[in-house]
């Protein structure tokens, strides 16, 4: 039992003095071992490595990309003297650990509060250079350019490279905001305007065409209409003429007789009447011609 | 490094080893190593190990200890997931869906990661779309109006690795591409085009723009799909801006009530048009038709008349004047006897001729009497009403 237990110290000794001189870099981390304080080497390789137990330390440093998001957006002035509220963030990743923790003493926070720095001095200088509409739309791409440059150049200096600076927002203050409500109101309110009178205008043009078409139909009717009209008039007078003219004088006294009889067909028709017309001749006598 | 022999690695593509086979590499290979020296530096993690000489019963402990060390390498990637294995933190492969082994704790690990899910991030509001972050879905634009816009961004993965190694936080970094983005395109486009028309179009390069941003930070994500959900001006003005709709509704259908009146007024002219033409011919006809007619009798007439001219003028003569003299009213004055003193009342003659007329023309038209009737027969029809009551009640 004595042997067994040797044994056993001897495993449990070793697996501390194991646990203290090996270490393992993860695929997402770059490691630093320290001498008494000193730098001697850098594991970029993830893997297992060794050391020398209590003599050497490691310090691990996450390698991925990271992400400087501002919590409040910083307030910035454009070339017109505007005020905008900017929002961005900047990706970032350590590419050189020793360098890093040299200049940071490997804390993540303050190389943010470096970097911050940095793009806020970057974007102050290119803001005031240029007007909203501009870093709003037009060079958006190449502010975030310029500053992902500026940033990268200063930060390479600590171990940092930053990937991509990017704007989030760019808003105007609230009281700015609701003269921009003002105005787009404004500006509906003339869309709207603008279409309900060109409608207008489009219903009244319908209309008068409408009219216009009528009365061009109508009286294209009447014309045609006359002209039948006429027709017919002219071919009854050439019957007329043509029946009535071989005895004028036989047709005006026939035609007389019948209008006479057309005239005067009604009681509150009066006759005055004097008895030497020729009718009453044989009033006054029965031979007549008794004038 | 022995650790990082190679032959770790040995392992079929398939799935586990053969236990049995292993596990006597494994002795063979320790007693390679280290002889019976045991307790060395390196190995001494094992617990115990199979090259020991130890009592039969503390020797099937460790057999025990070590199988069931081994079986904690056995894992299961899910349909659409890949397992991702590491060896001492480092890199060595990832596995299909089915089940999977590894070489156990502490050598290997596995990160199973769900690349098919569809994991989904919303920008300008949480959950429900009403739910609105206005500090996210407000958003300029080029004409510097200011819109309402909220999107869901839907992802998957297509690189494990890049997935997990590349970000710490790569979920985050959707969300915060996403925003920029979206506020990039918008900010370069005009407020009716992402409000109206170009909804889609913004969508499709905002999606560009973000897997372009993701890809440059190597997160192994793809974009299927970014949804505007609501693209719409801020709720201060919307008033307005539904208004400025409601006017594109009334310009059309002040537009179409013109029609309609245009569809009313012409057709019916054409209806008057065709009823003056119709009357026109009829007119003709009626006309000619009367001519000839007209012209037939003179002629039969007159045909007759040239027989006998003076007794035919003579009898049409008498016979017209008989017809009016016996129609009309009349006054026969001999002016000769004092027609000086005659005095005719005229006005009255015609008063009288025209009681004549009425009462000749009385009967067939009831409003002439209906007035004298009129309240003899409102009594009579009373009476009549009255006397049915009278019936009716017992």
């Amino acid at each position: 039992m004595k042997g067994m237990g040797n044994t056993i110290v001897a495993v449990v000794v070793g697996l501390i003095l194991l646990s203290q001189s090996i270490f393992t870099v993860d695929q997402r981390q770059a490691a630093l071992v320290f001498q008494l304080g000193e730098i001697v080497s850098v594991k970029k390789q993830p893997g297992l490595y060794l050391k020398i137990p209590l003599l050497q330390n490691v310090r691990l440093f996450d390698v991925r990309i990271l992400t400087l998001d501002a919590d409040t957006p910083e307030r910035f002035i454009t070339s017109e003297k505007k005020n905008v509220l900017v929002d961005y963030f900047v990706k970032w990743r350590i590419v050189d650990v020793e360098r890093f923790y040299v200049s940071f003493n490997g804390d993540e926070v303050r190389a943010m509060n470096r970097l911050a720095q940095t793009v806020n001095d970057g974007m102050r200088a290119e803001f005031g250079r240029r007007t909203v509409h501009d870093v709003v739309s037009g060079e958006r791409d190449s502010v975030m350019e310029v500053l992902r440059k500026k940033a990268d150049a200063d930060a390479r200096r600590f171990g940092v490279q930053v990937t991509d600076v990017r704007i989030k927002r760019v808003d105007l203050p609230t009281e700015v905001s609701e003269s921009v409500y003002r105005r787009m109101e404004a500006e509906r309110k003339r869309v709207a305007n603008e279409l309900r009178s060109t409608g207008a205008a489009e219903a009244e043009k319908i209309r008068a065409d409408a009219d216009r078409q009528r009365e061009v139909i109508i009286a294209e009717a009447y014309r045609d209409a006359q002209r039948i009209k006429g027709e017919g008039d002219a071919r009854a007078a050439a019957i007329y003429a043509e029946a009535f003219s071989r005895n004028p004088e036989f047709y005006a006294f026939y035609r007389s007789m019948e209008a006479y009889r057309s005239s005067f067909r009604n009681k509150n028709d009066i006759l005055i009447l004097q008895p030497n017309s020729d009718f009453f001749r044989y009033m006054k006598s029965p031979r007549g011609g008794g004038k | 490094m022995a650790w990082n022999d190679p032959q770790w690695g040995n392992r079929n593509d398939g799935g586990p080893p053969d236990l049995d086979e292993l596990w006597r590499r494994f002795n063979q290979r320790l007693n390679a190593a280290f002889g019976r020296r045991g307790g060395g530096a390196h190995g001494a993690d094992q617990p115990g190990g199979g090259g020991f000489k130890l009592p039969g019963g503390a020797g099937l402990i460790v057999g025990i200890l070590i199988a069931i060390w081994l079986a904690s390498g056995f894992y299961i990637v899910d349909a659409g997931e890949r397992g991702v294995v590491l060896r001492f933190g480092k890199y060595v492969e990832t596995t299909q869906p089915g089940p999977r082994w590894h070489l156990p704790y502490p050598i290997e690990s596995v990160e199973v990661v769900n690349v098919e899910q569809v994991r989904t991030v919303e920008v300008g509001y949480r959950n429900n779309v009403k739910s609105k972050v206005l500090s996210e879905s407000l958003m300029l634009t080029d004409d510097e109006n200011i819109i309402d816009l909220q999107l869901s961004v839907q992802y998957i993965l297509k690189d494990p690795e890049d997935y997990l190694f590349n970000n710490r936080n790569p979920d985050e970094a959707v969300r915060q591409v996403a925003e920029s983005a979206i506020r990039e395109i918008v900010g370069k486009s005009k407020m009716d085009f992402v409000l109206y028309e170009g909804r889609a179009e913004v969508a499709d390069r905002a999606t560009r723009l973000m897997q372009q941003l993701l890809d440059r930070y190597r997160t192994g994500i793809q974009i299927s799909k970014v949804n505007l959900q609501n693209a719409q001006p801020p709720e201060q003005v919307q008033a307005a801006f539904d208004d400025a709709v409601k006017a594109g509704q009334d310009r059309e259908r002040l537009k179409n009530e013109g029609q309609a009146y245009a569809n009313d007024v012409i057709p019916r002219a054409s209806g008057v048009a065709a009823r003056l033409l119709e009357e026109a011919n009829g007119y003709k006809q009626r006309v000619e038709a009367n001519a000839i007619g007209e012209a037939e009798r003179f002629k039969q007439i007159l045909a007759e008349y040239n027989k006998a001219p003076q007794v035919t003028r003579e009898r049409l003569y008498l016979e017209a004047m008989q017809e009016i003299l016996s129609n009309s009213t009349k006054i026969l004055i001999d002016d000769k006897g004092g027609g000086n003193l005659l005095f005719l009342p005229l006005d009255k003659l015609m008063q009288a001729a025209g009681a004549n007329v009425a009462t000749e023309a009385a009967p067939p038209s009831p409003e002439n009497i209906q007035p004298a009737a009129k309240s003899d027969n409102l009594f009579r029809s009373r009476d009549a009403f009255r006397s049915r009551e009278r019936e009716e009640r017992p």
